[in-house]
């Protein structure tokens, strides 16, 4: 009982502090990745005012690729881990075992998806 | 010392408005709300990539253009800067740092975190995309 409750409350942990590094990364990564494509590629703006696109985050330079991912993965578990999370503390604390669980499918779904798409664009030479 | 009955665990009803009550509770609300944005542009992102995934790069590139991916993107990026912002205040806050008999203040952790941003995103910039 006490050992199961230690092994819980170390996965508490481990959730938390990857939930604050992706805080981290959502704060200090994410703004950056969606003006180069929210902003920079659709008004041609710096650093895009040239002939590159943001497909050069992929083709350009395997740090692009490993930005992209780091950014996008974190933001991912950040955001959702928060939102369902928030989500009981407005009255849906009864569903929180199902939000938990949605929500922990759509993190590593999501991460796992995106690390095939890049795996296999650095396997078959697309991410140089 | 010895006494390992567990008691119930006795906790105060919150309705669902419990926030609105009080300014701090709905500040933190609010901020706890702008990580969907955070979420769902990290969704969008992914979905643009199976475009390119499973079409070419143009579909990606159109993806990006479309004026209602432009606008949730702006919209997007100003949640996220205030979910920044005031991830940088609370950490000033929670951890501030001791230099010799004072503690530094949660605006200074701000300026000097958005000082960080900026040299960040450039270095990520330029690691990316201009080398």
């Amino acid at each position: 009982m006490k050992t199961e409750t230690h092994k819980v409350a170390r996965l508490h942990a481990l959730l938390w502090g990857i939930f604050s590094l992706g805080g981290m990364i959502a704060a200090f990564l994410l703004p950056v990745l969606i003006y180069l494509t929210a902003i920079a590629y659709p008004y041609s703006l710096w650093p895009f005012n040239g002939t590159k696109n943001p497909g050069f985050l992929i083709t350009g330079h395997t740090l692009g690729a490993l930005f992209l991912f780091v950014t996008v993965a974190g933001s991912l578990f950040h955001g959702i881990f928060r939102f369902q999370s928030v989500l009981t503390e407005v009255g849906l604390q009864k569903y929180r075992r199902g939000l938990e669980a949605v929500g922990y499918f759509i993190i590593f779904a999501g991460i796992i998806i995106l690390g095939y798409y890049l795996a296999t664009w650095y396997l078959n030479g697309t991410i140089t | 010392m010895g006494d390992t009955k567990q008691y119930p665990e006795i906790r105060k009803r919150l309705t669902p408005g419990w926030w609105t009550h009080n300014r701090r509770y709905a500040n933190y609300m609010v901020r706890e709300w702008t990580s969907l944005f955070v979420a769902l542009y990290s969704l969008l992102i992914i979905y643009g990539l199976s475009l390119w995934f499973n079409g070419s790069e143009t579909d990606f590139l159109n993806f990006l253009k479309n004026p209602a991916i432009i606008g949730f993107s702006i919209v997007a990026l100003f949640f996220t800067m205030y979910h920044a912002v005031t991830w940088f205040y609370l950490l000033g806050a929670v951890a501030p740092v001791k230099i010799g008999r004072s503690h530094t203040k949660p605006w200074q952790a701000l300026i000097l975190n958005l000082v960080l941003l900026v040299i960040i995103s450039y270095v990520a910039i330029w690691i990316a995309i201009l080398r």
